[in-house]
């Protein structure tokens, strides 16, 4: 038996992902369920990384997803996933990748390692690796103190970590999740966009995200897929899509100040527009030099600026726009 | 509008709310907490399905327990997603606004009213059954519009609504708040939240925690000083002048290198020094922000106290 | 660029620092997988295994073994009083010479039919129900399995402790009688006798197993399922005994008249779950009946059913509530 040296942190050169540049790609996918067609001639290319996946209701998340896992039978297109084709390998996509799915799911009557390790042994683990490994996972996923209980005794926030923890018991590297912070209060929001942040980052695993809160999607992801009636309309890291141009500025005042505004559009800064409590505004130079400025204009009008920051869009006013 | 006195409910031995007084205004008002707090007992309360074990509700002076007086100005949207599924919007809508006691012509005017308010117009003749979550949630507002109630209460509202749907339901719900009603929103989605009122209502294991205005709250919480983060090429030279201040508690320099975090109690006194430091000093500012001040930020500190 | 097996483990780790503290965070599972080929055998040996360990499984399997133990004691009873005298009377040789060894199978088997029946509930009347609730498939297909083997899986999951319910204390009076009743011509009466039971129990088995699951998969909780079945039984069970008692009526008064027993009786005398159960032992075993427990009686039993009618019956109720359940087992959206 080969011996596990206090550090097993693998070598990412070894990891399946650090050959590659994509997780999955598809080409040209088209799927209908009867008249109606939820992916039209779709092609994307999933990189590794935590990708976020966004798009209205019905504008065919779900069905890529589907595709995803190898569960469609496409009119037309192809598609692979970590090296699988999704239309003739459909199980072995589904032995590398893990699906945490949004509905409440899990096997009647066991217990909480019980389930998870019948889930591994589902994903082709030997009974033995499964139980190591169900138990591993429930504490990485912070199930520890619970794992002998029946999962019908579990309450919501429970219930999705031990959907995320039986996502990831076969060690897959792609992992999808469904609304991960569905049903979860704050604290459990907290836990679990950590768990997901962490679990992408430096560990060999790609996610992808399917959520429809913006801000979870930006703590996590750093790029994002936004999908809109079976099409693709954008795709990009989010810094970029969150970038306006020309770095305006955005100025936030304790108290609104009229004399504050004339005094910088005096000092040669154009007003782009209002925002609550403040301006957002155009400076010829560096941010510094516009808050240069802008303190200097406080000082004199007796104004306190309490928010200085380049301005960007929020992610959630890039997506709309591009849904349009 | 809305207010308990010292409301207290358990079942058995569990308690759902504890010793409970507030009073809800016009407006919209969120109501936090986890899960398990009394978001639910406290709504029940108020829409009169339940009955306070000790203490008092009042809405509009009476008692809504079993109150038609009450339940006439008062609209409900639970969050149970279930239907008649086989029923279209609008048979559904209609069917409630005759169990409201109007008579056919009435009801149906009613329903067309309310259908119309919450944007359905247009799909409200399919079935239940096809509706996605967003026609859901707005058949559920329509109905509790049909009395043109003075009170509202949502509970989780914008579970499953895409963005879209997202920010047309918070503007629906802006303009019903500007036509004098008092609307209650319980919520696990701050940053929503934070987007539709400032007014807040925290609980915590059945009891009340904080109530009112959200910058007035974090103001008042002592244990953790206001956090404020200054972006600057040069974090050493900046904390030189700032360390001389007597209300600057705490400096942490980030590990990038282009920032440091400053923690105060006197914040308006901070705002105005680093107004000194841009230009008495000369220190180069890229960014400034107060990265506590949400009501994420405030939930967690209110809560985990 | 090859892609590497994901079916061997990775080599050693040649990077990370080793020290002191060790580190606890997500590692990836590197280790073996077995292909992803069909994985039915685990989803009945989790199925099975659930059954097997409720004790009251067991305590119903002995008990359906009730008739074998009373036949133990008055083939040992008997034996006494043969040994005893030593003019042995008739009436004791008599009962070696009249009893027909088949027949005590038959026997068994029948009057266990309540218990097999109970014992077929408490194996599958969950077993696709529960999952209809808990909403299970959307687990079973997002791992590398299909309805396919779920069906399989869950069926022979349900099959096994069914089995051995019946052919547990069959094969161990067989085994008994193989070894103590040899003399009284337990081996040579029929020497068919145990490939013919070794054919009838497994068909058996099948025929509980399927008609459960296709009631399983028609509901959400598995008491209701449970109930379902449990009422067809009892509705079907009271069917027959109508049938047994005009039966009897006729051939109670004349013992020969079995005759005039009317035709309609005759096709439906066995038209009931244990009925069909019964009547296909009857019809493999070879025999039509006789007197319980070796005690003579006059009365003769119902003839038994042909073997082609009862078997195609039995194989096409199977296969329909099978093909139900594949119907019925809801594959749900994977997601959303």
């Amino acid at each position: 038996m080969r011996e596990v040296p206090l550090n097993p942190r693998p070598a990412l050169s070894q990891g399946l992902n650090s050959a590659r540049v994509n997780v999955a790609s598809i080409r040209q996918l088209t799927v209908r369920y009867g008249s109606f067609t939820a992916l039209s001639d779709f092609t994307v290319d999933i990189p590794v990384g935590c990708v976020g996946l966004l798009g209205p209701n019905g504008a065919g998340k779900t069905t890529l997803i589907k595709a995803l896992l190898g569960l469609v039978d496409p009119a037309s297109g192809s598609g692979e996933v970590l090296g699988a084709d999704i239309r003739r390998e459909g199980r072995t996509v589904r032995q590398r990748v893990g699906l945490m799915p949004e509905q409440d799911c899990h096997l009647p009557g066991m217990t909480a390692v019980g389930f998870v390790a019948y889930a591994g042994e589902l994903a082709g683990m030997p009974a033995a690796q499964a139980l190591r490994r169900a138990h591993e996972v429930l504490e990485y996923c912070q199930l520890g103190e619970a794992r002998y209980r029946n999962v019908e005794t579990f309450s919501t926030g429970m219930k999705q970590k031990i959907k995320l923890a039986q996502a990831l018991v076969h060690g897959p590297r792609l992992l999808l999740l469904d609304e991960p912070t569905n049903g979860l209060d704050p604290h459990g929001r907290e836990e679990m966009l950590e768990l997901v942040r962490d679990v992408s980052h430096g560990k060999d695993v790609s996610v992808l995200v399917s959520s429809h809160i913006l801000p979870d999607i930006e703590r996590t992801c750093d790029q994002v897929i936004v999908v809109t009636q079976g099409r693709l309309v954008a795709q990009g890291m989010i810094k970029d899509l969150k970038r306006l141009e020309g770095q305006p500025v955005d100025i936030e005042l304790k108290d609104p100040n009229g004399a504050f505004l004339n005094a910088l559009l005096t000092a040669g800064v154009t007003l782009l527009g209002e925002i609550p409590l403040g301006y957002r505004v155009q400076a010829p130079g560096r941010p510094e030099e516009t808050a240069a400025l802008a303190f200097a204009a406080a000082r004199s009008t007796g104004a306190q600026i309490r928010r200085f920051h380049v301005a960007t869009r929020s992610l959630e006013e890039a997506f709309l726009e591009v849904i349009r | 509008m809305i207010v308990l006195d010292h409301a207290s409910r358990w079942y058995g031995q569990v308690i759902g709310l504890n010793d409970v007084t507030c009073t809800i205004p016009v407006g919209i008002t969120a109501l936090l907490g986890e899960n398990g707090a009394g978001k639910s007992t406290m709504m029940r309360m108020i829409t009169g399905q339940l009955r306070p074990t000790t203490g008092t509700v009042r809405i509009f002076g009476l008692d809504p327990f079993a109150n038609p007086e009450v339940f006439r100005r008062l609209g409900y949207c639970p969050e149970i997603d279930q239907f008649y599924e086989w029923m279209t919007g609008r048979q559904f809508v209609q069917h409630l606004a005759r169990l409201q006691g109007y008579s056919a012509a009435e009801a149906s005017r009613r329903t067309d009213e309310t259908i119309a308010r919450v944007g359905m117009a247009d799909r409200a003749d399919r079935r239940l059954q096809g509706y996605s979550k967003g026609m859901r949630q707005r058949i559920k507002l329509a109905q509790a519009l049909l009395t043109d109630p003075d009170v509202i209460l949502l509970d989780e509202p914008l579970n499953g609504l895409d963005p879209v749907g997202r920010r047309e339901f918070m503007d629906l719900l802006a303009h019903l708040a500007l036509e004098g009603k008092s609307i209650v929103v319980s919520s696990h989605i701050l940053f929503e939240v934070e987007q539709m009122t400032r007014s807040i209502l925290l609980l915590h294991r059945g009891r009340l925690l904080a109530t009112g205005d959200l910058r007035a709250i974090r103001g008042l919480i002592d244990r953790h000083p206001h956090r404020i983060r200054l972006e600057t090429p040069d974090p050493r030279a900046a904390a030189s002048y700032l360390a001389n201040l007597p209300f600057v508690l705490e400096i942490l320099f980030d590990p990038s290198g282009e920032a440091l975090e400053v923690r105060t109690r006197e914040p308006d006194q901070f705002y105005n020094a680093v107004a000194d430091l841009a230009v008495l000093h000369g220190i180069p500012i890229h960014g400034l922000e107060s990265p506590d001040n949400n009501l994420e930020s405030v939930f967690r500190y209110l809560v985990n106290a | 660029m090859s892609e590497p097996n994901l079916t061997e483990p990775s080599p050693p780790d040649t990077g990370p620092v080793t020290g002191p503290i060790a580190d606890l965070s997500y590692r990836t599972y590197d280790g073996p997988l077995s292909p992803p080929r069909a994985r039915w055998w685990a989803i009945a040996r989790a199925a099975s295994r659930q059954t097997f360990a409720k004790r009251g499984f067991w305590i119903l399997t002995v008990l359906g073994a009730w008739y074998y133990l009373v036949m133990i004691v008055i083939v040992f009873f008997v034996e006494q009083v043969l040994s005893a005298s030593p003019q042995p009377t008739n009436r004791a040789m008599d009962f070696f010479t009249r009893i027909v060894w088949k027949d005590q199978f038959l026997h068994g088997l029948s009057f266990a039919q309540l218990i097999f029946m109970i014992v077929t509930l408490m194996a599958g009347a969950g077993a696709i129900a529960n999952d209809n609730r808990a909403n299970a498939l959307l687990v079973y297909l997002s791992k590398p399995c299909t309805k396919g083997d779920y069906i399989i899986g869950k069926w022979i999951g349900v099959f096994m402790p069914v089995f051995v319910a019946m052919a547990l204390p069959t094969f161990v009076f067989y085994l008994y009688g193989a070894m103590t009743f040899q003399s009284y011509g337990f081996l040579t009466a029929d020497p068919w006798m145990g490939p013919k039971l070794l054919a009838l129990l497994p068909l058996m088995a099948a025929f509980q197993t399927s008609l459960i699951l296709g009631f399983s998969s028609c509901f959400n909780q598995g008491r209701l399922a449970g109930f379902a079945y449990a009422g067809l039984y009892m509705l079907t069970n009271l069917f027959t005994q109508l049938m047994v008692g005009v039966f009897m009526n006729y051939v109670s008064r004349d013992n020969t008249a079995i005759d005039q027993v009317p035709a309609t009786v005759k096709t439906f005398f066995y038209a009931s779950i244990d009925g069909l159960n019964i009547g296909l032992t009857k019809a493999i075993l070879g025999t039509h009946g006789s007197p319980y427990f070796g005690i003579p009686s006059r009365i003769p039993s119902m003839r038994a059913p042909e073997l082609l009618p009862v078997l195609a019956l039995i194989i096409a109720l199977s296969v329909g509530a099978t093909v139900l359940a594949w119907r019925r087992v809801r594959a749900v959206e994977v997601v959303g």
